[in-house]
């Protein structure tokens, strides 16, 4: 029979580890507990498996099965801790403390004063590292909370925030028009523009100028809150004709239905503001100098200010043939394949092996690349970024917009569900440290366009990245994709037109070398 | 020239403001908060579509356990114990740090998931590619083919007090990414066969979109570590009835996950702890639609009615 005291261990080992002992990565299992507990308690003399768990055992007889078992009598799992029971048994044991020994077996403690010592000792050595208490650690200036811990983490950089601030002063702001969300104003001009003025938008390709004047016109139809809107604000003009059928909602396609004379459903006109092209008013207006007012260069080409943004270049070719070190080395590449997704389109599509086989090392030593995707080429994509060598670091999601600035929902059928969004991967080559960071968000919001024609935030989102004046690369560019900075190759692109001295020495050098043979 | 100007642009540049202003370009999206706004008839549906799955729901279920090996134990004592099967399993949620490549590897999912069923997993952008190789062998590859990717736009909400998980968190240090990061992948995978013309009683395509957007909205109603939209897109798309969650990692109080009606949630750290194979079992014949047809398997389905199908996208014929 163990001396009650024994007990007490336990159930200060039990107190101590808690929960602990049943959760990952203990999860109750037995022998580990037996090691914790005798590299603790080594005066407890039960070193090993077997005396550990009679011990247990009789502890559990003891206060009424306070601990819960699941598993195997070979390997027992201990997996729930009944406190109560083993309170009772505390306040039971706690009392017996000070009465006198009745059976005293144990050797290894002679002398018998010294028992409340034995207690302290084993909880000072549970104390030791690694195990550090939490009061220890707000003496040390450190509050556990998990709140701060993670706020903490997830601060920006000072590097960050100055990088920001930088690109902010570089980058020229483009306000928009903001659209207007009152119905009321959008049913108001409606009326004053189609039904008065007896305008068929849906046969008439009416013009902004046009829809302005007739504003004019019928002022006295609409109220001077809806009229001095019109002038600042986008309104989304509701098209009632004979055929409109309004309860079945928007059509799916709005602008760019092909049955406009014929489709039951709602379709909108875009009124854009009057003063669309005036400048700021000058209190928004940003005054800033862009390359003195800042002392943060990290990242900044030492020439900057002195150089001038190179004419739109752009070659046209069959890129499965052409050289690509005529073109030299790029920091950004942007390509939009047409993908062979077995969908009839207007241009030749590519084969996935032909374009995992182009030599995009031979364009790039350092820098980034973004590649466009859609449903199956998703895969292909990410695998043929890992191919030329890239890691890929970003995802940026096109979310498409509609006319009236809304993501597509319907319409889209033939798909499991309706596609609103593309994907365009981005891949870092190497290591630069020119590159701009966390920028802009993996996010662009813009509306669609003529089939395929993806959004131009994309070409300012790199400049942001790579700098202005990097070299900039569009493979499988068309004609509205040539732009200042950047070279566009492709066999969608008309003509030839190079500026750089270098590229087009290498060029004339290539024609002449396949003239000869 | 030596400053900045700012001019009027005839077309709205959401990136350009940003950097300017600090608006998200995602906030920019002028139907976030009601998706179907214009499409009365797609607004209907989604109703009829929500009343039917909640009449046939089972309640909600919990299943709270240490991840992710007892997980595994877990699952596949209901398999091999309790024979059970669900037709849609979703593994992961909004959260960094999760075992779901582990849970992947050593759970014997095809035997878990029923045919037809259709597997969720979440991930980051940073996780994607990890994942991309496990569902890329063959031995998962064989079994289940990805339709879709999903994806979930978070908001980051500088305001919330270090509340909620972003899905850039902890990376702030990194070479990577270049951008900062507001998404969250989630595939939609299958396994065996359905037909999108004739098997309307079994899935409904086109109800829902591939991109969700967290609403202004639902950042009021608390942060949550599952976004109610997924589930629906999930609940629209089968019309089975046995649907379990799996999250491989504590979640903690901060971003809880709620238990819901319909579903069986596996997590460490569910309020709920109530699930029990064979009372789920009984429930599922009470609440389902129950269907010999075919196999030898039933199916349990939530019933459609006239109105819907009437209501609901149909594929192209071809
Ligand atoms: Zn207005
Ligand atoms: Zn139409």
């Amino acid at each position: 029979m163990r001396d009650m005291e024994e007990y007490i261990v336990f159930i200060e080992f039990l107190e101590l580890f808690q929960s602990q002992l049943v959760e990952d990565p203990i999860r109750g299992r037995m022998d580990v507990i037996h090691h914790i507990f005798y590299e603790k308690f080594p005066e407890t003399n039960v070193p090993d498996i077997g005396n550990f768990m009679s011990y247990v055992n009789e502890f559990n007889d003891l206060c009424g099965y306070a601990l819960e078992f699941e598993g195997s009598t070979v390997a027992p799992v201990l997996v729930n801790v009944v406190w109560d029971r083993v309170e009772l048994l505390e306040n039971a044991l706690v009392g017996t403390r000070n009465k006198p020994k009745i059976q005293q077996q144990l050797t290894s403690e002679p002398s018998s004063e010294n028992k409340e010592n034995k207690l302290t000792l084993s909880l000072k050595k549970l104390l030791e590292e690694p195990f550090v208490s939490v009061l220890q650690l707000y003496s040390k200036g450190f509050d556990l909370s998990y709140n701060r811990l993670d706020e903490l983490l997830k601060a920006k950089t000072s590097f960050s925030i100055l990088m920001t601030e930088k690109i902010k002063l570089k980058t020229e702001f483009k306000k928009g028009p903001e659209v207007c969300e009152d119905a009321n104003h959008c049913n108001i001009l409606s009326n004053a523009i189609f039904n008065k003025s007896g305008l068929n938008a849906k046969n008439a390709n009416i013009e902004q100028k046009q829809a302005h004047t007739l504003l004019q016109q019928n002022k006295h139809l609409q109220s001077t809150d809806a009229y001095k809107c019109s002038q600042t604000k986008v309104h989304f003009l509701p098209i009632f004709n004979a055929n409109t059928d309004l309860y079945l909602g928007d059509c799916s396609y709005l602008d760019t239905c092909h049955k406009l004379k014929s489709c039951r459903y709602l379709h909108y006109f875009t009124l854009k503001p009057s003063n669309n092209f005036q400048p700021l008013p000058a209190n928004e207006r940003l005054q800033r100098i862009s390359y003195v007012d800042h002392d943060f260069t990290i990242g900044d080409c030492f020439t900057e200010y002195t150089r001038k943004l190179t004419p739109p270049q752009w070659i046209n070719c069959d890129i499965r043939e052409f050289p690509f070190p005529v073109l030299g080395k790029f920091a950004a590449i942007v390509a939009d394949p047409a993908w062979d997704i077995h969908m009839s389109l207007p241009y030749g599509t590519w084969k996935d092996l032909e374009l995992m086989h182009l030599p995009m090392n031979e364009l790039q030593d350092e820098g980034i690349i973004l590649l466009w995707v859609t449903g199956r080429s998703l895969e292909i994509g990410r695998k043929a970024l890992t191919t030329w060598g890239y890691k890929i670091s970003d995802e940026l999601i096109w979310v498409k917009l509609n006319q009236l600035k809304r993501t597509i929902v319907t319409g889209r059928t033939g798909h499991w569900l309706n596609h609103s969004k593309e994907h365009l991967l981005m891949g870092l080559k190497g290591n630069p440290v020119w590159v701009n960071r966390k920028v802009d968000v993996d996010v662009i919001v813009s509306g669609t366009r003529e089939t395929s024609r993806k959004p131009d935030e994309v070409y300012d989102i790199v400049d942001r990245i790579v700098g202005k004046y990097a070299r900039k690369l569009e493979i499988f560019g068309r004609d509205h994709n040539v732009r200042p900075g950047w070279f566009t190759i492709g066999n969608q692109v008309t003509g030839t037109t190079i500026y750089e001295p270098d590229v087009q020495k290498r060029y004339n050098e290539y024609k002449e070398s396949r003239n000869k043979s | 020239m030596a400053s900045t100007s700012s001019k009027w642009s005839e077309e709205n540049d959401y990136a350009n403001e940003y950097i300017h202003t600090g608006v998200q370009p995602i906030s920019h999206v002028r139907n976030a908060t009601m998706p179907r706004e214009g499409y009365p008839k797609l607004e209907k549906l989604h109703q009829l579509k929500e009343k039917k799955v909640s009449e046939h729901a089972v309640k909600p279920y919990g299943c709270r356990i240490a991840a992710h090996l007892l997980m595994i134990q877990k699952l596949n004592s209901w398999i091999t114990d309790h024979g059970l099967v669900f037709d849609v399993i979703m593994i992961g949620a909004l959260v960094e740090n999760q075992f779901i490549l582990p849970l992947l590897t050593n759970l014997p999912i095809q035997k878990l998931c029923a045919k037809p069923g259709y597997l969720f997993i979440w991930a980051t952008t940073q996780k994607i590619q990890e994942l991309t190789k496990v569902l890329n062998n063959q031995n998962f590859n064989s079994k289940f083919r990805r339709l879709e990717e999903l994806i979930f736009i978070q908001c980051n909400q500088e305001s919330g007090g270090g509340k909620g998980f972003g899905p850039e968190d902890y990376q702030t240090c990194e070479k990577v990414p270049l951008l900062q990061r507001q998404q969250w992948h989630c595939w939609m995978c299958i396994t065996g066969t359905v037909r999108r013309l004739t098997d309307n009683h079994l899935i409904h395509c086109n109800v829902d979109t591939d991109l969700q957007i967290q609403t202004p909205q639902s950042v009021h109603e608390g942060p949550s570590a599952v976004p109610d939209a997924m589930y629906k897109i999930a609940e629209n798309f089968s019309n089975t009835n046995r649907r379990l969650h799996i999250i491989p990692s504590r979640i903690g109080y901060n971003v809880p996950v709620r238990p819901r009606k319909g579903w069986v949630i596996m997590l460490p750290d569910i309020i709920l702890d109530n699930f029990d194979p064979s009372t789920f079992q009984k429930e599922l014949y009470e609440k389902s639609k129950v269907n010999y047809a075919k196999s030898n398997q039933p199916q349990f389905l939530v019933p459609q009615s006239a109105e819907i199908e009437e209501l609901r996208p149909k594929s192209p014929n071809k």
